[in-house]
């Protein structure tokens, strides 16, 4: 099946260590031109550090490179053609398509660009891969998924053999990883191959012919992948087989315990809902349909019209204050940006939210005497593996960030729930807990609502699942008629078929 | 004690090793500088730097940075002294420059923790109108009539250590317990760290970050005072310059300008360096344009060192 007998990149038991510590171990495999790459496994199994040794970040502590055939020392990157496109964006947000392309390499001298062929490099570039953008458009004024094409544009521009994508979808919307997608199939059918790393097993089966499986930094596996079945792929990865992931959910009370009625803002428009005690209510949508908007209102971090009950109570206009005393806590999707007090350690950043959970002070405001236990006692319960609740939370791997975060609001004993992509960037045995502990909370009577973009998520741990699209709830299902297809397409499909959906 | 808990002690405390050289040297340099006569003007000459420094490290710790702390710092000490000349009373000068104190705080406070302006440009706009109060209410010249207490107070000692280097000790040990033991103390730490995420969490993130300023400006009241003990007479100039002395020292202890990693024990030993590195150069009779130069170079090993400590 090799167009070329000889492989562009072949690379034999490379192997990384920092500072005596070996993180990634023997890695081998051969890639041939037009081939695709998976790299899969969990958080943590050394992914990263591979990728950078291929694409020349890294220099490798052991092993063999060759490319095309000759054996080189390390990867030098586009002078060998290859580039990559890490999670990070690496663009100018505030320099045009055109300049973005070209910035490796302006055209023209140092003292004089020069700027048309500058935008004639750019505009062909874009014909080339079949897209349409404004090249003289900002970066910055171009939505995520449009960002992303520049980026691989950009790489693609000077990587003619190799191209390395890491999560390359993860803020895409369905249409635009389409569109990642057909430009990779046409890389591809032009001879260049490309190492695909990605969370989502369905997106390596659509795309990758082989694959290379890392467990905690050591090659587990490689070979391709229509001679290995999705499951024990994943099993691989994992170390163990995963077991049956949908719950036996118990059965909620009919106490509503959350309600909101025509609750309106510029991001989402007249959302009702209701959830019980004990119920677990999935809102699955696109990225940017007004989920996360949608739960931040409810919260009281933005602000938006409508009225909010809480046990038939009127609660709104709601701040974050009166939620968290009304018993609602909110997990935010983005661990990083509003949840972690990086530079703090574990013991403070799990009682942010609680103090008085931890802590008796007999003086308001005045000592923490018990805080150290309590911290200790929540950590062991969420199963936290951390040096020591003194440790920096920003030395835990993400599934143990999330469990912090989690921890943080459970032991506040809330009353409602709201978790926005509550297993985002974990691995999957910490997802597997992480959804174990939400069943588990919704069985004592908490009201939960899952927010998620991963259906599968939703389909294992929720009663019920409503969609939400642009800042509609589109339509509702109950456990016993989830159907994966509808859910997808109702969340996925364009406005003007809006009217036409019935939700079932 | 064990490898791991000196590297403990220079993680929480990163000058510890200037300190210690600047100690060697300047002992082994000169015979006058180990003794108690050194050890009393060094306190003597360092106690309002020390008290402002304080208030700096809350804002650092928030993120923030006042830049208004060394000139209202001379407004307070001539609305004080002003008011003392008035009433010949310590009571009612100190009431005077602690308020005054506590308005230029809450005024920086409410433009940058509920308006959200920037504390940069904020604080400098504070210091300009601090400085020009200082001047207009004392005409450019040294306040008079500062009462016998006040001076006495300014030179005396108990057991060794001057009154007004008690007070900065004082001060010292109440904002280290409020960080390190109170709530509020906590919030401010989480706040600097991740302000969203604070938010978040429910903390009234407005009143925590305005409530350092205010502090700040308290602090420079205090200190305001505290010069005028010192030194005999209200100064209109007396912050002037030592607005880079309180960064300097903050900095140099290894407190984060980005807010949410330091304490005021770090400052403490920052500002210590800078006390005794002044005062060994001037036992060794360097002139002080020399001596600006030595500190310069030392505040960018200082803290090349102290960032370097702190997040090994």
């Amino acid at each position: 099946m090799h167009k070329g007998a000889r492989p562009v990149l072949s690379v034999n038991q490379l192997s990384k260590a920092f500072s005596g510590k070996t993180v990634v171990k023997d890695v081998t495999f051969e890639l041939y031109p037009g081939e695709i790459l998976a790299l899969v496994g969990e958080n943590g199994a050394g992914k990263s550090t591979t990728k950078n040794m291929l694409c020349g970040l890294l220099t490798p502590t052991l092993g063999q490179i060759f490319v095309e055939g000759e054996e080189v020392p390390e990867i030098q990157g586009v002078e060998q053609g290859i580039s990559a496109v890490h999670q990070e964006l690496s663009l100018f947000p505030s320099l045009t398509v055109a300049e973005n392309l070209c910035i490796n390499d302006l055209p023209g001298s140092a003292l004089n660009v020069d700027w048309h062929e500058t935008q004639r490099l750019a505009t062909e570039q874009l014909a080339f891969l079949g897209v349409e953008i404004d090249i003289l458009a900002n970066v910055e004024s171009l939505g995520a998924g449009k960002q992303q094409i520049v980026e691989i544009a950009k790489a693609s521009m000077h990587a003619n053999k190799i191209l390395i994508l890491d999560e390359p979808t993860t803020s895409l919307t369905v249409p635009e990883r389409e569109k990642l997608f057909s430009i990779m199939r046409m890389l591809k059918e032009r001879g260049v191959a490309m190492i695909f790393i990605s969370h989502f097993m369905d997106e390596v089966y659509a795309m990758a012919d082989k694959f290379v499986a890392l467990r905690d930094g050591t090659q587990v596996g490689t070979g391709y992948l229509k001679d290995v079945p999705r499951r024990e792929l994943e099993a691989l990865m994992v170390g163990r087989a995963i077991g049956e992931s949908a719950f036996d959910l118990h059965k909620p009370s009919e106490k509503i315990a959350l309600s909101i009625n025509n609750l309106s803002s510029h991001r989402f428009d007249k959302v009702s809902l209701a959830v019980a005690s004990g119920e677990i209510l999935g809102i699955a949508g696109l990225m940017g349909a007004g989920r996360t908007e949608l739960v931040e209102s409810i919260f009281g971090i933005r602000a938006a019209s409508g009225d909010i009950y809480i046990d038939n109570e009127q609660v709104s206009p709601a701040s974050v204050s009166k939620m968290k005393k009304k018993g609602v806590v909110y997990v935010t999707e983005d661990r990083r940006k509003n949840g972690m007090f990086s530079g703090r350690s574990v013991k403070e950043n799990s009682s942010a939210a609680g103090l008085s959970y931890f802590v008796k002070q007999l003086v308001k405001g005045l000592g923490f005497s018990g805080e150290r236990e309590a911290v200790a006692r929540l950590s062991q319960d969420m199963n936290v593996s951390t040096p020591s609740i003194d440790a920096s939370v920003r030395q835990l791997s993400g599934g143990n960030q999330q469990k912090v975060l989690l921890g943080r609001w459970l032991a506040t004993k809330p009353k409602i729930c709201i978790l926005d992509e509550p297993t985002k960037g974990v691995d999957i045995g910490a997802k597997f807990e992480i959804h174990k502990k939400i069943v588990a909370f919704a069985k004592q009577g908490v009201a939960v609502i899952v927010v998620s973009s991963d259906l599968q998520e939703l389909l294992d741990v929720s009663h019920r699942i409503m969609v939400m699209r642009t800042g509609h709830m589109v339509g509702e299902f109950e456990r016993e008629n989830f159907d994966a297809v509808k859910i997808i397409s109702l969340a996925a499909s364009s406005v003007h078929e809006q009217s036409q959906q019935v939700a079932s | 004690m064990g490898m791991s808990s000196i590297v403990k002690l220079l993680k929480s405390y990163p000058s510890l090793p200037i300190i210690a050289a600047l100690l060697v040297l300047f002992s082994s340099l000169s015979p006058y500088f180990f003794t108690a006569g050194n050890a009393e003007s060094i306190l003597l000459a360092n106690s309002v730097v020390l008290i402002a420094a304080v208030g700096m490290t809350l804002v650092f710790l928030t993120g923030g940075i006042d830049l208004s702390i060394a000139t209202v710092i001379s407004a307070t000490a001539v609305v004080g002294g002003v008011v003392m000349a008035q009433t010949d009373s310590v009571f009612w000068g100190t009431s005077a420059a602690l308020l005054a104190g506590l308005l230029f705080g809450l005024l920086n406070g409410i433009c940058v923790g509920f308006f959200g302006l920037n504390p940069f440009i904020t604080t400098m706009g504070t210091a300009l109108v601090a400085r020009g109060i200082a001047f207009t209410l004392s005409e450019g010249i040294a306040v008079k009539g500062t009462p016998e207490v006040l001076l006495d107070f300014g030179f005396e000692l108990l057991w060794g250590i001057p009154y007004i280097m008690i007070v900065g000790i004082f001060i010292v040990v109440i904002c280290s317990l409020a960080m390190s033991k109170t709530t509020w103390g906590r919030q401010v730490m989480l706040f600097g760290s991740n302000r969203e995420a604070a938010r978040y969490c429910g903390i009234n993130t407005r009143l925590i970050e305005t409530s350092v300023y205010v502090l700040s400006g308290l602090l420079a009241g205090i200190a305001g005072m505290v010069s005028i003990a010192n030194l005999g007479n209200a100064l209109p100039g007396v912050g002037d310059t030592l607005l880079l002395l309180i960064i300097g020292g903050v900095v140099l202890g290894g407190t984060h300008m980005n807010g949410g990693e330091g304490s005021i024990m770090r400052t403490v030993l920052g500002v210590t360096i800078l006390a005794t590195l002044t005062s060994g150069l001037n036992l060794l009779g360097i002139p002080f344009y020399d001596q600006l130069i030595v500190q310069g170079v030392l505040i960018f090993v200082g803290y090349t060192l102290a960032m370097k400590l702190s997040r090994t």
